[in-house]
């Protein structure tokens, strides 16, 4: 009797958790549907589920229409480059708010968490004009250095590097390791999940980016898949069979890294093995 | 000291300096280049007035200051802001941790559930708000139609004054949470599995364990998840651009909305400056309130 | 040790002195590159890219490195930012509003510099183009820029719509009342369940702070002409757009749209007219080449309906710029006046959707023969010589623009009346004018 009630609690659980899942996946799906039908069924009032016929017109179109696979290749360049580097220049500052003493460390962390309030809005231009002096505009230093520091993600890894238990580093440090030691040994293998989460959100912040990308780049090799999206929308209409079909490719392969990177958070840390 | 953490005497205390300033050389190299200067610049463009078409900027004072606060839009925007902010960032972390708290437990098919619910985050602001206006069409939509299982009257999301606003809620919610569960993911990880058998072995429900495990040891994860959700819905610009553009009738137009208007629309560098500096010092002084009153309560090991 | 730098600065030297005069020569006979931006979306740009092609064949010693900025605010931005930094493109596609601000930047030339230039236009060729044109290209009575392409407002319309409610479609509404009458007549609500199932005639509401407000406002200008109204005076002392006649367009939209109930009607009236929802509706040419790509509907394009006072449509199009920052300013013009022959215009028309800017383009006759073929087209050409454009604002026009979008949306989703709206726009606007008055006086 409680085993039955038990597997039908569990049933009853799945099937509110995938209902729940499905309706927030469904307007994913329709992008997905509607990439494979044409434009005036796309247009159809009221709207229809499912296209008359599978169509992959609109991919073929749609990469027609701009050298996708050189923005293909700039965006993943430019965000790969971006998440290791912030990874690196992250850790390493989350670990110096996190862990070392030094004079003035809480009132640059405050300023570090205060630029986060001003809106990119306004701090566009100077930035502009920023890479403007050093010569970098239309170049992929443009594009990834700006990139290399970041307030979120020194304030997100300092905050899970607090919840590390300090023995741990202590053992280390007994051990004879330094800072940067302890840092690579230690704190970085146990922070894998807020790791993979930095790397996640950079990847896509930096994949999905628009206005900045559009602003710093002028020729066409330099340009990067959210670019490439823009020239199917124009103040009047929008092409949309096209649009949904590059939309959707360029949505998979952030959905990919992120269905692979979980690995990480779900295995988390096994502190079985350390239970000092 | 807000941020304080305990100081116990450590090995190479002494050292402690000189790396800090090793390990915080690139972030504070790049930084200062491309945070801090644009940030100090735009507060010298908020005493300025600058179309931002000529070199000329004229030195006005605090008048920009003064103008933005007398008005009456800004207030209206302000209040549009907070309203937009009371209603995602509860509801957001809410879904959120549940979310992340069931998908902690066995489940079958972790992965698929766990893309599914982040997909939202990945989609492009511009599709996904096309297939949000189709959701929310009044006749034929969604939305309606799902209300009308339960017998509730259709209602024109995106036409109506009174409704926009919680459309954008809605969109706004389905957008982010995503973000915020795997924040909540990876720190449920995190907390050491031991804890737990300790408490089963006290005898400690499932219910008592949440309360007194998993949310005390998950609080420095949800100390940053506040924070940042708080600065992030007061700083929402993408969905609102995209879905209601500020409209109908500005019921949506939220700050950041309004600022890149007065930036973009009407060329008003400087007035547009003084309003991201009027939003830095609300948040700042909200973000400090967290600190302090929040703060204490977050458990570190 | 020696620097191995040494030796290699030698033969770069050595090779310059070499090739020194050889360079001279090519550098003579090299190509200039005009840099261009513009907003076309990727429907039209294979049309562009012929248009292209077939100028640098023409000018062997001339290339066009045509760039592609997503329109309206990221042209903008981006124009904005490499004026800043001294990289502004030879040649821009911009919009008429942003005029005030490029010209008192210092940073586009005059066309008279071109015009009356050894390689000028004569006076009878600008007496060609479409007058309401040259003077949205204009800023303070110069000009400033040049037309690339023309557009105006037509009703479109669903025939197979019109036959269903008894209508005869070759006979569209003529003047406002049979609008308003045929709009009422192809509203209903099949079954009744208090949903309307087909619409007569979108009223054009968006947020006025939206990229469509000022799409909205456009809209809205040819019934304030057809009721005899204008948008400012010619001194530009004080704006006109409350007056009796603005009142009257105003309250034509607020009826009609209360009248279909159009607050229960999708927004998205691109979509609801292809879906066969919508039987009328206003749209410019830009929309052909995809209409034409609709084989189930049969739908038509009419003239405007003509308003109490006479019949009007409004004229507006994309306007090039010639930048101060520019190397070759006088190959920049080479590009754009040949952009403006008629035969170049046509061309562009035919493949584009877009009207020519001067009426010898219209008098070719392969684009004759194109229009018989095109009937669509052919009364959005027709439309051009009765359409007219705003009246110029020089200063403040953004803001007035937005004060008169934000009236239209708060007289129709609000409560109140379009009188008072109107007015309380005009004040502000108003105010704007005398500002700028003063500021024009000190």
């Amino acid at each position: 009797m409680n085993a039955c009630w038990k597997s039908a609690k569990a049933i009853l659980f799945h099937l509110a958790i995938y209902a729940v899942a499905l309706a927030t996946l469904a307007p994913f799906i329709w992008m997905v549907l509607t990439s494979c039908k044409d434009l005036g069924e796309i247009l159809l009032y009221p709207p229809k589920w499912l296209p008359s016929k599978l169509k992959f017109d609109n991919y073929v179109n749609a990469f027609a229409a701009a050298p996708f696979g050189r923005f293909y290749l700039n965006s993943i360049f430019v965000a790969v480059t971006v998440t290791f580097g912030q990874l690196l220049t992250c850790s390493m500052a989350a670990f110096a708010f996190a862990r070392l003493q030094f004079r003035g460390r809480e009132a640059l962390f405050l300023l570090f968490l205060g630029t986060m309030m001003i809106p990119g809005q306004v701090t566009m231009i100077p930035s502009f004009m920023m890479l403007y002096w050093l010569g970098w505009i239309d170049t992929y230093y443009a594009l990834i250095v700006p990139g290399l520091a970041s307030a979120f993600g020194t304030f997100l890894l300092r905050q899970f590097f607090l919840t590390i238990p300090r023995e741990l580093e202590d053992a280390a440090y007994i051990d004879g390791c330094s800072h940067a030691g302890v840092l690579w040994r230690v704190v970085l293998p146990l922070s894998k999940p807020a790791l993979a989460t930095l790397a996640v959100f950079t990847f896509m912040g930096v994949f999905n980016d628009f206005l900045w990308a559009l602003i710093v780049t002028n020729s066409e090799e330099m340009r990067t898949v959210q670019l490439g999206l823009a020239v199917f929308r124009d103040r009047y209409t929008t092409e949309w069979d096209k649009l949904m079909a590059a939309s959707v490719t360029a949505t998979i392969p952030i959905l990919l890294i992120f269905f692979f990177a979980q690995k990480y958070f779900i295995q988390g840390i096994t502190l079985s093995g350390l239970k000092e | 000291m807000p941020f304080q953490v305990t100081k116990k005497s450590r090995p190479l205390i002494y050292q402690q300096g000189r790396s800090a300033i090793l390990f915080l050389s690139p972030t504070l190299l790049v930084f200062s280049a491309f945070i801090l200067f644009p940030v100090l610049f735009s507060f010298y463009l908020s005493f300025h007035k600058w179309n931002m078409f000529s070199q000329e900027r004229a030195f006005v004072g605090l008048e920009n200051y003064t103008r933005v606060l007398q008005s009456a839009e800004f207030w209206s925007v302000l209040k549009n802001t907070a309203v937009y902010t009371l209603g995602t960032v509860p509801l957001n972390m809410a879904f959120a941790l549940l979310v992340a708290y069931f998908l902690h437990k066995k489940v079958f098919g972790k992965k698929f559930l766990r893309t599914a619910f982040f997909t939202p985050v990945i989609i492009s602001a511009v599709a996904a708000a096309v297939i949000w206006r189709w959701i929310y069409e009044p006749n034929f939509g969604l939305l309606n139609y799902f209300l009308s299982w339960f017998g509730l009257p259709s209602v024109n999301w995106l036409n109506d004054p009174t409704a926009a606003m919680s459309a954008l809620i809605i969109m706004g919610v389905w957008k982010t949470f995503g973000v915020n569960m795997v924040l909540f993911a990876a720190g449920l990880e995190a907390i050491p599995q031991h804890y737990y058998e300790a408490a089963e072995i006290d005898g400690a429900g499932k219910w008592s364990k949440f309360w007194n495990i998993t949310l005390p040891l998950l609080s420095p994860t949800t100390f940053f998840i506040v924070v940042m959700s708080i600065i992030g819905s007061f700083q929402v610009f993408d969905i609102v651009y995209v879905l209601t553009s500020g409209g109908p009738l500005g019921t949506t137009k939220v700050l950041v909305f309004y600022l890149y208007e007065q930036a973009f629309k009407f060329f008003e560098m400087g007035y547009a400056s003084a309003v991201a500096y009027l939003l830095f010092a609300l948040i700042f002084i909200l973000t400090l309130l967290q600190i302090r009153f929040l703060q204490r309560r977050v458990h570190y090991t | 040790m020696r620097s191995p730098i040494t030796p290699l600065v030698g033969l770069v030297l050595a090779c310059s002195l070499m090739f020194g005069c050889g360079q001279k020569k090519d550098r003579a006979a090299a190509k200039v590159t005009i840099t261009f931006w513009h907003s076309f979306v990727s429907s039209t740009v294979p049309a562009l890219n012929e248009l292209l092609k077939k100028f640098e064949q023409e000018h062997p010693n001339l290339a066009v490195k045509a760039q592609y900025i997503p329109s309206g605010d990221a042209l903008i931005q981006k124009l904005i930012t490499a004026i800043q930094s001294q990289t502004a493109p030879d040649v821009s596609w911009i919009h008429a509003d942003y005029l005030q601000n490029l010209v008192q930047a210092n940073a586009i030339y005059q066309m008279d510099e071109f015009l009356h230039g050894p390689n000028g236009l004569a006076a009878e060729e600008l007496n060609d183009f479409y007058p309401a044109l040259l003077e949205a290209a204009s800023w303070r009575g110069t000009l400033y820029s040049m037309p690339m392409e023309a557009t105006n407002l037509g009703l479109l319309y669903n025939r197979g719509l019109f036959r269903n409610a008894g209508l005869d479609p070759d006979r569209p509404p003529q003047n406002w009342e049979e609008l308003r009458e045929y709009a009422r007549k192809l509203t209903f609500d099949k079954n009744g369940d208090g949903k309307l199932d087909q619409v007569g005639f979108g009223i054009p509401i968006f947020p006025a702070s939206g990229p469509l407000g000022n799409w909205m406002a456009w809209q809205w200008l040819p019934f304030l002409w057809q009721a005899g109204g204008y948008n400012i005076n010619l001194e530009q002392t004080e704006v006109l757009f409350n007056s009796a006649a603005g009142v009257q367009a105003l309250t034509l939209w607020k009826e009609i749209y209360h009248e279909l109930n159009l607050i229960s009607f999708t927004p998205d009236y691109d979509a609801a007219f292809p879906g066969q929802q919508l039987a009328m509706m206003l749209d410019g040419p830009w929309n052909l080449p995809r209409y034409r790509g609709f084989r189930h509907i049969d739908w038509a394009i009419a003239p405007l309906p003509a308003g109490p006072a006479k019949r009007a449509t409004i004229v507006g199009g994309e306007y090039l710029a010639i930048f101060k920052q520019s190397q070759h300013p006088q190959e920049a013009w080479t590009f754009v006046k040949w952009i403006l022959k008629p035969e170049t215009q046509a061309e562009w028309s035919m493949k584009s959707g877009y009207l020519p800017v001067r009426h010898a383009a219209t008098k070719i006759k392969a684009y004759q023969d194109f229009l018989q073929a095109n009937p669509g087209l052919k009364v959005y050409v027709d439309q051009l010589d009765f359409g007219q454009s705003p009246r110029p604002v020089d200063f403040h026009g953004l803001e007035i623009t937005r004060l008169m979008a934000e009236a239209i949306e708060k007289a129709t989703l609000g409560k109140q009346d379009p009188k008072t709206v109107l007015d309380e726009a005009a004040a502000k606007a108003n105010q704007l004018l005398q500002q700028a008055a003063q500021a024009a006086r000190k």
